[in-house]
């Protein structure tokens, strides 16, 4: 596959504290690649690098193998993002286009194409400032995407987004990803992000923690975990086969399996004196490793990367 | 330097479709004409039945058409007639009406050199003025009656003068009045234009901080540099300002030619009048670079801090200057009002408008000093900018600008 945004060793410092710590990944052309992490992990920073409104320290970014990135190639949703008041939703949307070179007419047409799918027909000679708020990161969100990029950059893209404004959103970079565009997006909702994305970056405190192909590091790092409800002794539990760690809560008891446990035959080989009330097997989720990562618990953290 | 082109034309696009930018535009020069012609009505209506005065002149010499033609020649507003009436009867006459005068011209005049006028209650203030300029022509029919010849009448109401000049000034002693007004209007244009793009100029005050409020810098960031926003901001308010400059001389150049009665076009034409827009112009180049690296550091305009609040300031300092300048437009002050940046473009103006010889030296030093600080304020905007414009919420405080500065 082709690489369309490639990040080499990125560094960064504030005042003498390093933010980032030799970061590397690639996009590749057609998919949706997410950079996961807590709020201050360094996403943002890392974007506001590879955009070029900052300077890294160390390390370089090739956009199709160049030094650089052309900004007309490239198309960007900021997190602290807004629009100039005081004038209509066409011109903004024009202005921004003709800052990327991108011919008028063809702005045009497709400006009014995406105010029909994200249903702000009519709204074209609207003045900015009378937007809702979901009307106007729709207005951001097309400007992102006007000039055909050939990679897009979102940054927090569905934050402050209600259900039905997300949705549209996921599907229309899903038909991006699809038409060829390279995406790199930043979240720290991980439920959206696991159900779109191809590949993962998870970052904290500006280090990599986990990258990779999803299906790849769900396999890898998502063991498989038996909830119990029922008295039962956590010595017992803790010395079966296969059982890493137990937790417990509020009446129930959490096992959780290694990596190289097969579910069956474990259940099969369960002793017969344990009290099940209740019993379900489920992979950890995302969701947990994210939680656990941004927590400093570390107790599913691993060294090294999956290979995409 | 094309990316800033596009936004000079949306700086600009934005602006003049913006209503409070229209309003403000007419606004100003609208209440100068207004008051102008609020002075000339409330003017107007005092005066308009009882403006022209009445004059009955009983003359017993026969010189009522010299004194007509002299007041016609010196643009009196008087209607001159003649009376027969008595100077005992005078009295009754004029209790019943305004503005009105009687002269009684008899031997008396050669023998006393006392003429009675008897004037109405209500009178032009200016009437026993105006009554002066007849004593040329009776004076002279004085010295007529007294057997004088034509020759010895003109030698005497030639009068004496007594006439100064050093060897310094011999250049300019033929100096008149008109040729004051030459120099002085390209420089009240220039001024104007001084004026008007500074004004504009503290839109860009506005307009930098108003990006961060938006929080659409980043966005417009990811499509060119700070550099070329900056550069692009600085070119469409210059813009902004000429419009706001013709829009100005649009009302003030008919105003000044009906009020003022001097050729205006004719000495606004003029070479010197190219220094006097560089000046201008440049005066608007460091104020602009102060302005939007100023403006980058703040939230918005309601937070400016004491340091902000200042620098906003800063384009009124040359007022400070205008009494001392005016006083001696070569002296002290005015030759440091000439090399402080700030103060330069506003002292400069009002001290070659008034000088009649321009001192070069001066000039060309105080200029090179202003360059180097438009070079100066440029670069350091720039760096300002370029850090401030993304930091949001928060007004920088005088330490963090001094860091950008420094990086």
């Amino acid at each position: 596959m082709e690489i369309v945004l490639k990040v080499d060793h990125l560094g960064k410092s504030f005042k003498n504290v390093q933010i980032l710590h030799d970061i590397s990944f690639e996009v590749y052309k057609g998919e949706i690649m997410a950079i996961l992490g807590p709020n201050g992990a360094g996403k943002s920073t890392t974007i506001r690098n590879i955009m070029g409104i900052m300077y890294p320290d160390h390390g370089s970014i090739k956009f199709l193998n160049q030094e650089g990135i052309p900004r007309n190639k490239i198309g960007y949703l900021p997190e602290e993002r807004g629009l100039y008041k005081n004038v209509k939703v066409m011109d903004i949307l024009l202005y921004l286009a003709e800052l990327k070179d991108y011919p008028l007419k063809k702005a045009k047409e497709r400006a009014l194409a995406y105010f029909k799918k994200f249903d702000l027909e009519g709204k074209q000679n609207t003045s900015v400032d009378e937007l809702s708020k979901g009307m106007g990161q729709k207005v951001q969100f097309i400007a992102s995407i006007l000039h055909e990029p050939e990679l897009l950059i979102l940054d927090e893209p569905f934050s402050g987004l209600d259900p039905v404004s997300q949705e549209l959103f996921k599907q229309e970079i899903r038909n991006l990803a699809a038409s060829g565009t390279a995406i790199l997006l930043s979240s720290h909702q991980i439920n959206l992000v696991e159900e779109m994305c191809d590949r993962i970056f998870l970052i904290h405190r500006g280090q990599k923690v986990i990258y990779g192909n999803m299906d790849d590091v769900k396999r890898e790092y998502a063991n498989f975990k038996c909830t119990i409800r029922g008295e039962n002794d956590l010595n017992e539990l803790k010395g079966l086969p296969n059982v890493q760690r137990v937790e417990q809560k509020e009446g129930s008891i959490v096992l959780y399996l290694s990596k190289d446990a097969h579910v069956a035959h474990w259940l099969r080989n369960l002793p017969e004196t344990l009290e099940l009330n209740e019993l379900s097997i489920d992979r950890i989720s995302l969701h947990e490793i994210f939680i656990d990562i941004a927590t400093d618990r570390n107790l599913f953290k691993k060294e090294g990367m999956i290979s995409a | 330097m094309r990316n800033a082109f596009k936004v000079a034309k949306w700086e600009f696009k934005r602006n003049i479709k913006n209503k409070s930018f229209l309003i403000g535009l007419f606004l100003t020069p609208a209440i100068f004409l207004f008051f102008i012609l609020i002075g000339n009505i409330v003017d107007g209506s005092s005066g308009e039945d009882k403006d022209t005065t009445r004059v009955f002149i009983r003359d017993n010499i026969g010189i009522l058409d010299t004194l007509q033609k002299t007041a016609k020649m010196h643009d009196l507003n008087w209607y001159m007639q003649a009376t027969d009436i008595s100077e005992k009867e005078v009295k009754e006459k004029l209790a019943s009406r305004d503005n009105t005068a009687y002269i009684f011209l008899d031997d008396r005049a050669i023998d006393t050199g006392i003429i009675p006028v008897y004037t109405s209650e209500e009178i032009d203030p200016l009437f026993m003025n105006q009554v002066q300029v007849l004593e040329t022509p009776i004076k002279a029919w004085q010295m007529k009656q007294l057997g004088l010849s034509d020759e010895e009448l003109a030698t005497i109401s030639k009068g004496i003068l007594f006439k100064e000049s050093t060897a310094e000034d011999s250049a300019a002693d033929n100096k008149t009045a008109e040729e004051g007004m030459a120099s002085i209007v390209p420089g009240a244009f220039a001024g104007i234009l001084l004026l008007s793009i500074i004004f504009s100029g503290m839109y860009i005050f506005q307009s930098a901080s108003q990006e961060k409020k938006d929080k659409v810098a980043e966005i417009i960031l990811s499509s060119l540099t700070p550099g070329e926003l900056m550069q692009g901001k600085i070119i469409g308010y210059f813009w902004l300002g000429m419009i706001q400059a013709v829009v100005f001389l649009g009302f003030g150049i008919p105003m000044a030619i009906w009020k003022l009665d001097i050729p205006i076009v004719e000495y606004l034409l003029v070479p010197e009048v190219i220094l006097f827009i560089f000046i201008a112009i440049l005066g608007y180049l460091l104020f602009a670079a102060l302005f939007i690296g100023v403006g980058a550091t703040m939230a918005d305009m309601a937070s400016a801090n004491n340091f902000q609040g200042m620098v906003m300031m800063l384009p009124f300092l040359p007022f400070v200057f205008i009494g001392p300048v005016i006083n001696d437009p070569s002296g002290l002050f005015a030759q440091i009002g000439s090399y402080i940046p700030f103060t330069a473009p506003g002292v400069l103006i009002l001290r070659l408008s008034i000088l009649e010889e321009w001192p070069w030296v001066e000039i060309i030093i105080a200029l090179a000093v202003l360059i180097v600080s438009i070079w100066l304020f440029m670069k350091m905007a720039g760096k300002i900018f370029k850090t401030g414009i993304l930091m949001y919420g928060k007004n920088a405080t005088p330490k963090e600008i001094w860091k950008w500065i420094r990086a």
